[in-house]
């Protein structure tokens, strides 16, 4: 038991940022980390506390109570699994410590069991917030006794064992029964499509099943022989045993719950005991390429501007690195299909038409919230897709090489921004200028708003790299890490949505309640975006290239 | 002898408690290779990222080609030819598309470029592997690679921070060969070893630092004069264990 408790310390300790980091870190976390917990994550889970608690007091009367509960945490169930399958194939077969740790005299149990309980911890956060929020609508919707909030606590902790356990399960048989996997190349572009294929899947049932709206909803969920829960309950049954037990208070479901979880922990380490160390030898973390004949290479060779080159190197790092394509560059193909699964998510009660028919009639204030929608989205995409505000951390252990190149701080960091201002820019536009002419804004107000969410763009991507320049995670095992668990580009957003929605609110109120017209609000707008992009570029000119200057390579 | 490496009464701390480098004075002329060793941990490192602008010294001026570290870093890093204690770097890369950006931000012409690369493509015996991704080369060919990189602009100082670590005896011989070259053509070659061997037989000078202070700086010869011809590896444990 000490052994795994040291193992799993140590494996913690690695995604842990060094001491520079957190001396570095000290104000600049404690302040971000503020506005992430009461900016995104406190409301977030309010929100989800609030539907649940909505939902479960009008299905509490037709005596499926537990079920609005129970269908989100199996939606949380399967999205765990879903982004589960990529981490725990990184953490099982493609981290750094793998080669450290095979030779030592370990029983394959206790590797995977510390590496498995790693993973769980740390990739878990934000779905414990979500869970204890659940069980709180739940529990006071339905006024259960105190001790329910015990087993919630219980619950929350608990809960995301079993889905990561099919993934643990399910990647060493994959390992074990087919040779395709070599690399973690190949698991990226696997896990890549599938989670795709899944928003592409929901898209398909929500539109074709006429939407979601509440009515449509609760009539569903107290439908005592409702397919989606019955199947999800088969696949997870631990979820409809936790929340059995807490509604009709009996021992039996929550002995069977952690028979559950017993299970199929003790299932993934026998399977981990047989073949965690055959399938684990051997492998490579990347692929490699082949590649032409290096007279054809040199032939090839131009001299360029130091910039050109630098942003061409950029480029493919970005397109030829699985785990950045995916996070940095595909979400910017993705989020439009989202917004679409908005769209068709609210059937028959849907409040975009008349919205949408407003605008078409040049209704001005239709148009207002348009155009400010345009500058919140262009925002919110450039911190989500983090190429900005992780591309110091993307140098990782290697940042000395943008300290020791005789180029000027200023000039890669422009580079580095142009990169995110292309890749986000460009899709930003395109879509702005798609939606502007289906919604027939006329010429004058779609270049507007082009004009609009470019000025965001490079607003959000120079505060972003500013962002990403006070305390860059440079200690990583893999690119995934890179990004996934990096509270900078948390912070980047979270502080980015909050500046953009005082923004858009004080537009909107300022229509709203006084005299003033919607034409002198966009100039106004437009004035402040200017105003705020010359900021963060001077943020990022002095600010950040002192900080880059003060990191330690 | 005009420095071409000099560094003046310089101090870095870490953390304002780990003094990594103390109060440190050398230089390194054109035309010497000098040696820099010292046990693990003894600053040689931060010594030369100091002195390549990577971190910046708390006290004291470097200059490099006559060029101040700090008030004109662009110039001090153009002559510089760096190799890192770790050449995992850029691995989506290919190989030649590395060369291509180092090339290009040290502004070498494309077809000194092309020669340059394909010379030492062959005295490194790296041909084959150069259009493939770097992600796929042993931990030698990433040394070599950056050896390649750190010398294509031929710059007037090399700092090579222990250049020979996974290279095979014929690669290292070939970079001992072209470190001679390079300083008997007035260049300067300063890197740091754990091996005294390769001190011993190819330096000039050496420079033995302990805990961020210089224990000498002088000639092979000098040394041994000072440890009564004792082998060199008895001289710096006598000199480093004090």
């Amino acid at each position: 038991m000490s052994i795994y408790l040291k193992l799993v310390k140590a494996l913690l300790a690695s995604v842990e940022p060094t001491a520079e980091e957190k001396k570095r870190a000290k104000i600049f976390t404690g302040v971000m980390a503020v506005i992430a917990v009461f900016g995104i994550m406190l409301p977030m889970a309010f929100f989800v506390g609030v539907i649940i608690y909505w939902l479960t007091d009008r299905l509490i009367p037709t005596g499926a109570g537990q079920n609005a509960a129970e269908l989100f945490l199996q939606l949380l169930s399967v999205f765990s699994f879903i982004f589960g399958l990529n981490v725990i194939f990184s953490v099982f077969y493609f981290s750094g410590d793998i080669e450290n740790l095979l030779p030592l005299p370990l029983r394959p149990f206790q590797i995977i069991a510390s590496k498995f309980t790693a993973a769980l911890i740390s990739e878990s956060i934000m779905e414990f917030i979500l869970i204890i929020a659940v069980f709180a609508g739940y529990i006071l919707a339905a006024g259960l006794p105190f001790y329910t909030w015990i087993i919630a606590l219980f619950a929350m902790l608990t809960l995301p064992i079993v889905p990561l356990a099919y993934c643990a399960i399910i990647c060493m048989l994959v390992m074990l029964l087919t040779g395709f996997i070599k690399n973690k190349d190949t698991v990226n572009k696997i896990t890549g499509f599938l989670t795709f294929a899944v928003i592409i899947g929901l898209i398909i049932i929500v539109s074709t099943s006429g939407g979601l709206d509440a009515e449509h909803l609760i009539t569903a969920l107290s439908d005592p022989h409702n397919l989606l829960l019955a199947v999800l309950n088969s696949i997870f049954p631990h979820v409809h045993l936790i929340t059995s037990a807490m509604v009709n208070n009996t021992a039996v479901n929550l002995l069977f719950y952690l028979g559950v979880n017993v299970l199929a922990v003790s299932a993934f380490l026998l399977i981990a005991e047989l073949i965690y160390l055959p399938t684990a030898a051997g492998l490579s973390r990347s692929a490699s390429a082949k590649g032409k004949t290096l007279q054809k290479s040199l032939s090839s060779l131009r001299q360029r501007r130091p910039c050109v080159t630098y942003l061409k190197k950029e480029f493919r790092i970005l397109f030829r690195t699985p785990a950045y394509f995916m996070n940095c560059v595909l979400i910017n193909l993705i989020w439009p299909l989202f917004l679409y699964l908005i769209y068709v998510l609210q059937g028959k009660t849907n409040f975009m038409e008349p919205f949408i028919n407003d605008i078409h009639n040049g209704h001005e204030e239709a148009v207002l919230i348009f155009v400010l929608g345009v500058s919140a989205v262009s925002v919110l995409v450039t911190a989500a897709n983090c190429i900005a505000s992780s591309a110091i951390t993307r140098e990782g252990k290697h940042i000395a090489f943008m300290k020791y190149i005789p180029l000027s701080y200023i000039a890669q960091l422009n580079v580095k921004a142009l990169v995110s201002i292309l890749i986000s820019g460009t899709g930003m536009i395109l879509y702005v200028a798609a939606a502007a002419i289906y919604l027939g804004l006329g010429i004058k107000l779609t270049l507007f708003c082009c004009v609009i969410s470019l000025l965001s763009v490079v607003f959000a991507t120079y505060f972003g790299i500013f962002m990403d320049s006070v305390n860059p995670k440079l200690v990583w095992d893999n690119e995934l890490n890179a990004l996934r668990g990096n509270y900078n580009i948390f912070f980047n957003m979270a502080a980015a949505i909050l500046l953009e929605a005082i923004t858009c609110a004080g537009a909107y109120l300022a229509f709203k309640f006084t005299p003033i017209g919607s034409l002198f609000i966009m100039v106004v707008l437009l004035i402040f975006l200017m105003v705020l992009t010359a900021v963060s570029y001077l943020l990022c000119s002095s600010k950040a290239v002192k900080n880059l200057d003060r990191l330690i390579g | 002898m005009f420095g071409m490496i000099k560094l003046e009464n310089v101090t870095k701390t870490y953390n304002k408690t780990v003094r990594a480098v103390d109060d440190i004075s050398f230089s390194v002329g054109g035309g010497e290779i000098v040696g820099f060793i010292g046990p693990n941990g003894s600053g040689k490192t931060t010594t030369m990222k100091l002195i390549t602008g990577i971190i910046k010294a708390d006290v004291g001026k470097i200059t490099v080609n006559g060029f101040n570290v700090r008030r004109e870093p662009l110039k001090a890093k153009e002559s510089i030819g760096y190799i890192a204690d770790n050449p995992d770097i850029f691995l989506r890369l290919k190989g030649t598309e590395f060369l291509d950006l180092m090339g290009d931000i040290y502004h070498v012409p494309a077809d000194k470029r092309r020669e340059r690369i394909r010379t030492l493509a062959e005295r490194f015996e790296l041909t084959e592997a150069l259009p493939t991704a770097m992600m796929s080369y042993s931990h030698g060919m990433r040394q070599k690679i950056m050896v390649i990189a750190a010398l294509m602009h031929n710059p007037p100082v090399w700092i090579l921070d222990e250049p020979m670590v996974g290279l095979d005896p014929k690669s290292a011989f070939e970079l001992k060969q072209m470190m001679r070259e390079h300083a008997q053509a007035g260049n300067a070659v300063f890197f740091s070893t754990h091996v005294l061997e390769v001190a011993e037989k190819l330096c000039d000078k050496v420079i033995i630092i302990k805990k961020g202070h210089l224990l000498f700086d002088g000639k092979l010869e000098e040394l041994e004069t000072q440890g009564k011809n004792s082998s060199l590896e008895e001289i710096f444990l006598e000199l480093t264990e004090k």
